[in-house]
């Protein structure tokens, strides 16, 4: 197909204009994964990967690398600004659809909740005066007052966030680097990347269920397929480069951090939320400690959420709309032209949850994992996706392509799945049985599964 | 084209753009929805004009120029050359939202040229310069609302152009402006009900402008 293939072919009709280029699909994939996203959950990570944090960053680009591969195919051949629901719904099966949206709304309905709570916790950091709910319900009524009065990110204000979280970044490890030279923290070594002491794959593929974390969102450029000035092709591009780009971030601030860790064994045996401002204050002292948590509270908590809020809007949209979730969660207020019902259900959600997480010692930690659950999830049903429209369906002779690649990377992500945390298997397993049971309830009532035909209207002259 | 001017001013009547201008707005010039809800339902005022003047043929989705001479009206002719160059493939949905990017700063200034609205400056704390676009005479308003309130009470068979009114009132969701005195959610329906029931171009129109309505609140850039 070419890159600015027609999207009417599959019911829809083309809506949003195409405007926007390769640059500014990677910013928003950076925005919505955060350049900086591992300042929050670096402790979780340096404890699940035994102190290999850089090997499970790596393990985790290489396997989401995969997945936008698989993301890039399904663009191409549906190229509809919906999500893995959409694609899975048209790859495999209207039913298929629905699960994996079930499993991905896991997703998308906690990343609020968990930007909330991870910002919450780093303002508790700068400003310990307040308790971590107490800035919680700041965070929630301040985002869900924005969202209301129909406030979003611009294109132009996302390159403004990007530019900011990267200054902090690179301060961070120009303080960082230079300390470790004047002797601080401990001498350059590969341990983060690889550790023989505590190396075993199941601890690896463990972390990556949590390191995966800080990429997911890197999806979310799929949904500007349609505003794409080069189409699907670009689209695919802009996720892989968003992906590398970030990836290379990601390792480049998790290295300097594990290095500069003040207690490496006291970390080992208990996660903690603020290691990594811990190990910003051996840097910069309690200077670059308080930038780097700030900068974590304002772009986990302000600039992120408005995006995940953009996005969770989107698919319980069109899950509704297509009678697959109530028609309330549907419903838009015109005055605003906000989806008022998903703004006040991830408020609800956000308070409740992110409020009872915050009395967890480790509910950042689980609550990630529950995300990456869900997200995980519906990415292995993305690969079936594609072997099972190219390869079984349109006998596909691109091997490498529609069957060896989306197997490649379904594997890495069920070992992620197998050796992530108990109670996220747990619980995700809950959330999809869930899902089946309202599967059976809409059979029952008559309300199957089903998309907009994928017939082609006729074209007038 | 005069023929036209005079039909509206026989009628006594603006064209459904205007009217729906007027009746989503307060008599103070200020908007009664969001501005990208209000461009939509004004730009499928503009369409439903063309189309209920037998200038344009709407069917499933798609249409077609069937008469390219103006109706007499800025707004809904300003909309002519733009399906004329149609690159969308007959798309209405695409026409709306096209349509939608000047079609409210046409429909004010054909207000203002009409006189029906006046543009008045002040300042606010006695310092920050403001523009309002005030309504000249109640009367205007009064007449744009009757035929929707007599249509949802029953008093009148609406015709055509009343329906589709109805129907837009109904999306844009300003029934308050009508002081019918009922909850919101009942007159609604009853307003896209005569919608449904009038025309099945009225009813498809309408249907888009609301899908194009609920698409914009979620979109991922404004």
């Amino acid at each position: 197909m070419q890159p600015q293939e027609s999207i009417e072919q599959f019911g829809y009709r083309q809506e949003l204009r195409r405007g926007i280029g390769l640059a500014d699909l990677v910013f928003y994939g950076l925005i919505f994964m955060v350049p900086i996203a591992p300042f929050a959950i670096f402790g979780s990570v340096y404890f699940a990967s035994g102190g290999m944090p850089v090997l499970a960053y790596l393990v985790g680009m290489v396997a989401l690398l995969f997945t936008a591969a698989s993301y890039a195919q399904m663009v191409k051949a549906f190229p509809l600004s919906g999500s893995v629901y959409n694609y899975a719904g048209r790859g495999i099966a209207p039913p298929v659809g629905f699960m994996t949206g079930w499993a991905i709304l896991l997703d998308y309905v906690l990343a609020p909740c968990l930007l909330y709570l991870v910002a919450s916790i780093a303002m508790n950091s700068t400003v310990p005066q307040v308790p971590v709910w107490a800035w919680l319900i700041i965070f929630v009524a301040v985002n869900t007052v924005i969202n209301l009065r129909g406030i979003r990110m611009t294109v132009t204000l996302t390159k403004v966030m990007i530019a900011a979280e990267l200054a902090v970044l690179a301060l961070f490890l120009v303080i960082g680097v230079w300390a470790l030279l004047q002797g601080r923290g401990r001498e350059f070594s590969f341990s983060p990347l690889f550790n023989p002491d505590t190396f075993s794959w199941s601890v690896v593929f463990g972390a990556v269920s949590v390191a995966v974390l800080s990429f997911l969102g890197f999806d979310g450029v799929s949904m500007l397929v349609e505003e794409s000035t080069g189409g699907s092709a670009q689209v695919g591009r802009a996720m892989r480069l968003a992906l590398i780009l970030a990836g290379a971030l990601f390792i480049a601030q998790v290295w300097v951090a594990a290095l500069l860790v003040p207690d490496p064994g006291g970390l080992l045996a208990h996660p903690s939320d603020t290691a990594f401002y811990d190990a910003a204050a051996v840097a910069g002292g309690d200077t670059l400690s308080r930038i780097a948590s700030t900068a974590t509270a304002i772009s986990w908590g302000l600039a992120n959420t408005l995006v995940a809020q953009v996005a969770v809007s989107r698919l319980l949209y069109a899950m509704a709309r297509d009678r697959q979730l109530p028609s309330f969660l549907a419903k838009v207020s015109v005055k605003h032209s906000v989806p008022t019902n998903a703004i006040l259900l991830v408020a609800a959600l956000s308070i409740g949850l992110g409020g009872w997480m915050s009395t967890q010692k480790d509910g950042v930690s689980l609550l990630g994992s529950l995300i990456n659950m869900g997200a995980l999830v519906a990415f292995v049903v993305l690969h079936v996706s594609v072997i099972v429209h190219y390869t079984i369906r349109g006998r596909s002779a691109d091997r490498l392509s529609h069957l060896i690649m989306p197997l490649i990377g379904m594997a890495i992500l069920i070992f992620v799945v197998i050796n992530a945390n108990v109670m996220a298997q747990t619980v995700g397993l809950i959330w999809l049985g869930l899902g089946a049971l309202v599967l059976a309830g809409l059979y029952a009532a008559g309300r199957w599964p089903a998309l907009p035909d994928l017939t082609v209207p006729e074209r007038s002259a | 084209m005069p023929a036209a001017k005079d039909t509206f001013a026989a009628m006594n009547r603006l064209p459904l753009p205007q009217e729906l201008y007027l009746i989503a707005h307060e008599p103070s010039g200020k908007p009664l929805v969001h501005q990208s809800s209000m461009a939509l339902g004004l730009a499928g005022a503009a369409l439903l004009e063309l189309a209920l003047s037998d200038r344009v043929t709407i069917a499933r989705g798609r249409g077609i120029v069937a008469d390219g001479t103006p109706v007499g009206d800025a707004v809904a002719d300003g909309l002519l050359p733009l399906i004329l160059r149609d690159r969308f493939g007959g798309d209405v949905k695409s026409w709306i939202k096209k349509a939608a990017g000047d079609v409210y700063d046409r429909t004010r200034g054909s207000l203002i040229t009409a006189g029906v609205l006046t543009q008045v400056t002040k300042r606010r704390m006695g310092v920050l310069s403001q523009t309002r676009h005030e309504l000249a005479d109640m009367a205007w308003v009064v007449r744009a609302c009757s035929g929707v309130r007599s249509a949802v009470e029953g008093r009148e068979q609406p015709d055509a152009r009343c329906a589709a009114l109805c129907g837009l009132v109904g999306v844009l969701k300003v029934d308050a402006a009508l002081y019918l005195g009922r909850p919101s959610s009942q007159l609604v329906g009853r307003l896209r009900a005569i919608a449904g029931e009038n025309s099945p171009v009225v009813q498809e129109v309408v249907g888009i402008v609301e899908t194009l309505i609920n698409e914009a609140a979620i979109a991922v850039y404004r």
